[in-house]
């Protein structure tokens, strides 16, 4: 079959790549290895983590696009970055939301007892923006090794409790598996008997993000009506349930909406003939299959999704070798405080504004191929806080200028 | 706080430890004060090559003597620290086979049994060898592990009457004329400051013994040599792999536990405490050390460190490989009239317990008191506790598991804490398998932090001594950054710079 668009990466650019193309009437095609870093790292959605929560993020951001023309915010413009949030917010209608506060970032208490400056907020961590004057309570799993509600509890200067599990009380629990026991009304039950046993009259139950992965909002809603107070969800260490809850409902949306999706494999190879990508391969052992298209989407992510590849002396781009742009050498690349800004970190492809990469001159590669999420250059995601505004805007804006 | 004792030894390496024991079994009260934790030095910065004494065989054979006499020794007093997995000396095309001849002879000569293997036998033992080997030497070479192998003088040092101010600097020394009659130091993590009276002091500081002996004006001349390693992320030997040339950079890859670790280089450096490895140095290890085992160009690096070698050296210039590893043993009566103070410095890990030996048997003569070293004899506490794999790894997957890398369980470091006298993180990391994996404790130290408030064991603020582990890693880690390496990097940056906004 030949489609109209491949988008190669299924994290969360790639995803709205293929939302863009398919409401715009197209057969797209979407092929992944994963989730990209949807389970790793998003819970909120990050839009620009520099703007202060006394700032109205829209002012913030004009002044970040009008200062860094390079930056990927820089080559959407304003107007399309809030386009492309309202169209992730379309598959979000409530219970389960995004949502920001007063239109600015918001603080968010993470599982490490900090905080961090964060834009839209699911709604199961919305009550956890505010915790000022509240009596709060941390629970914690016994066996679940990532999240420790003592140690929270003691920066949040609150109570914690860790609740032994009804079975197999020795052995560990993951995030993932915790996640669906809470869908599980026997495990509610004794969740909500065992908190009640050991609160002392909290009004808000702080939990790490483990609410269930299909539906949070029914979860959250048993539990507080069980244990008789208000509760939030922590974003925690990897994996990320929020971040599953997001790929789920895109998945099921985009099924529903025609697009086929090829995942577990990744692209093995990409036929080019001239200026002009025609074919991709994918291997799946013991035959090597070809899927043709008009258009592609590059949406591959950086180092740990493979999208971009690094030896001892080079930074590299595997699939297309779109040339990528980077420091002098690799002893530029780190700095020597671990928080430091690294240089790598602005490495990636560069594109025209219209996001279709580009030679050392600025002239476009191909005339068929766009590049979206965080393989692109120019941006430090990690410290500005724009993970996931990078990857909605531009897979946003790659599909609306590759179908146009 | 005042304090007494006969002895004061200075320095928690593998010698101060040994000295510890050495003195505690011949029934002398000690004391040693060390500024970190044990093994803050060198002996916890090596490659932990358990020496045959191929290695200075033909350049140095007294130093290689000490070694094959020192190896059949801990063999048995220490054979839980120890894995005996023999070396080979592999001759590559380019190296001239004058010099393993040469090698072969002095082997004999000095008693290390060698084996001249053919081309075909070396690869049969080692099939990651390169395979235009010429041949290789069998030596009795192995690996130690030197946390376990001084952690364990120290606790039978203990059992025997020994005492120890751990994370406590020296201030000052008294003097009485030519005797040091006390000195004085500092805890540096309480404040709390100790007068300590003693009849002699044994200077056992390693690469700090001419900073020490400055405090009375003196200077033996150590010169300070810079060795940097690789370590990869899985076993890509079974054996001790060593070039069969004089020694020169990145000739040895020596296995430890699952990992291999590359050595090394030698750098002259006037600085003790600010060690790196550079760039260069990570090339040149990787460069020569694939040349016999060619997978190193492919491999995965979870870490790059250094330690300083003190080397024993009189007065002239020349290359630091040309001066002897043997051990420098020095009476400061005889010297330089200071009645009651020895310094040992230089020496290798494998022979700590010689120079703990000598060293003593010095300090009985200044005494005048006629007794016997037994260390030789005596295996160390854990000698008779089993080992192996087996016992391992039989509790996994029934407990609760803190480290996933090398599956350090949670109530074994809980047990651990229980146990008391750990004052900071890396007291804990050091009697631990903890962040020695691949994530290097990206994982495991934030557990731990959370452990230790589960606990009410948590002193000081935990973000803080996160931050704190992560600068210090980031250190080894910096270097050998690409490859799979890099990509675990983006995630622990992504964990504590994204999502805990440290």
């Amino acid at each position: 079959m030949h489609y109209d668009l491949i988008v190669i990466g299924m994290g969360l650019s790639g995803l709205m790549a293929a939302k863009t193309a398919i409401e715009m009437g197209k057969r797209v095609l979407i092929i992944g290895k994963g989730l990209g870093t949807l389970s790793i790292f998003s819970n909120t959605i990050d839009l620009l983590g520099t703007i202060p929560q006394t700032m109205k993020m829209k002012d913030g951001l004009s002044q970040w696009v009008h200062d860094h023309p390079e930056h990927p915010y820089g080559k959407v413009g304003l107007e399309k970055i809030e386009e492309a949030l309202s169209s992730f917010n379309s598959f979000f209608p409530p219970p389960y939301t995004f949502q920001s506060k007063n239109e600015a970032n918001s603080l968010v208490p993470t599982g490490a007892g900090t905080f961090r400056l964060t834009y839209l907020i699911p709604s199961t961590m919305m009550k956890g923006i505010n915790l000022k004057g509240k009596r709060i309570v941390i629970i914690g799993f016994e066996g679940y090794k990532d999240f420790y509600a003592s140690r929270l509890a003691d920066s949040l200067n609150c109570r914690g409790i860790t609740l032994s599990l009804p079975e197999n009380p020795s052995t560990e629990i993951t995030a993932t598996a915790l996640a669906r026991w809470m869908e599980k009304p026997f495990f509610r039950e004794f969740f909500g008997t065992e908190a009640k046993k050991q609160m002392r009259n909290e009004e808000l139950i702080g939990l790490p993000a483990v609410l269930g992965i299909h539906d949070p909002m029914g979860v959250r809603k048993d539990i507080e009506k069980k244990t008789g107070a208000s509760i939030f969800e922590i974003p925690v260490l990897p994996p990320s349930i929020p971040g599953m809850r997001i790929f789920n409902r895109f998945k099921a949306r985009l099924l529903q909406q025609g697009a086929n999706f090829l995942s577990g494999l990744p692209v093995s190879n990409v036929i080019l003939r001239k200026n002009r990508c025609e074919n991709i391969e994918v291997f799946h052992p013991p035959v090597t299959n070809a899927y043709s298209a008009d258009r592609f989407i590059l949406a591959t992510g950086r180092f740990i999704s493979g999208g971009l590849m690094a030896n001892r002396k080079k930074i590299l781009e595997p699939l297309f070798n779109l040339p990528v742009s980077q420091p002098g050498s690799q002893e530029d690349w780190f700095e020597k405080s671990f928080f430091d800004q690294h240089p790598i970190h602005y490495s990636g492809i560069s594109t025209d504004p219209s996001l279709r990469p580009i030679d050392e001159p600025g002239k476009p590669l191909f005339e068929n191929v766009w590049v979206a999420g965080t393989i692109l250059a120019g941006h430090h995601c990690l410290d500005e806080k724009s993970r996931e505004g990078i990857e909605i805007v531009t897979g946003y804006w790659a599909a609306k200028n590759a179908m146009k | 706080m005042k304090l007494q004792t006969e002895v004061v030894i200075i320095g928690g390496g593998a010698t101060g430890a040994g000295i510890s024991r050495d003195l505690s079994l011949r029934g002398i009260p000690s004391l040693l004060i060390e500024k970190g934790d044990f093994l803050s030095g060198a002996s916890g910065r090596n490659h932990g090559l358990f020496h045959s004494g191929g290695r200075y065989v033909v350049s140095d054979p007294e130093a290689a003597r000490e070694c094959i006499s020192e190896n059949r020794i801990l063999r048995k007093i220490a054979p839980h620290c120890i894995e005996e997995t023999d070396g080979l000396f592999v001759s590559l095309p380019e190296d001239n086979l004058d010099f393993r001849n040469q090698f072969v002879q002095a082997c004999q000569e000095t008693t290390i049994p060698a084996h001249l293997l053919s081309r075909d036998e070396a690869l049969s033992l080692e099939p990651g060898l390169h395979p235009d080997l010429l041949s290789a030497v069998k030596v009795p070479d192995g690996a130690i592990d030197p946390f376990e192998l001084v952690l364990e003088n120290a606790k039978d040092a203990e059992e025997h009457g020994a005492t120890f101010l751990l994370h406590t600097e020296i201030t000052s020394l008294l003097l009485d004329g030519n005797r040091i009659k006390s000195v004085l130091a500092k805890d540096l993590l309480s404040d709390e400051e100790y007068s300590i009276k003693t009849s002699y002091l044994i200077n056992a500081t390693g690469a700090w013994a001419d900073l020490f002996l400055k405090r009375l004006g003196l200077r033996i001349g150590v010169a300070l040599s810079k060795g940097s390693m690789l370590i990869t992320n899985q076993r890509l030997a079974q054996r001790v792999i060593n070039r069969c040339r004089p020694p020169s950079n990145g000739d040895i890859i020596v296995p430890n536990h699952t990992v291999s670790i590359l050595g090394t280089t030698s750098v002259r450096t006037e600085d003790v405490e600010h060690i790196e490895v550079t760039p260069h140095e990570v090339s040149l290890l990787i460069e020569e050390t694939s040349k016999m085992l060619p997978a190193i160009k492919d491999a995965r690096f979870i870490r790059a460190y250094a330690g300083i070698r003190p080397l024993f050296q009189s007065e002239e210039k020349g290359d630091d490989r040309a001066i002897s590893r043997g051990f420098a043993l020095i009476d400061h009566e005889k010297r330089d009239r200071i009645k009651n103070l020895i310094t040992i410095t230089g020496g290798k890990l494998v022979t700590y317990r010689l120079m703990a030996e000598k060293t003593s048997d010095l300090l009985c003569r200044k005494m005048g008191v006629n007794v016997s070293c037994t260390t030789h004899l005596k295996p160390l506490p854990g000698a008779e506790k089993p080992s192996g794999l087996k016992n391992w790894l039989a509790p996994v997957g029934q407990e609760e598991i803190l480290c996933d890398c090398e599956l350090v369980r949670k109530k074994e470091v809980e047990d651990l804490l229980k146990e008391g006298n750990l004052k900071n993180l890396q007291d804990i990391l050091h009697r631990t398998r903890l962040a020695k994996g691949t994530c290097q404790g990206g994982f495991c130290v934030y557990r731990l932090l959370g452990v230790l408030h589960d606990l009410g064991m948590a002193k000081g603020e935990s973000n803080k001594i996160l931050q704190g582990f992560l600068e210090e890693r980031w250190k080894g880690i910096r270097p050998i950054l690409w490859g799979s390496a890099l990509k675990e990097e983006e995630l622990i940056e992504g964990i504590y710079k994204g999502i805990f906004n440290l």
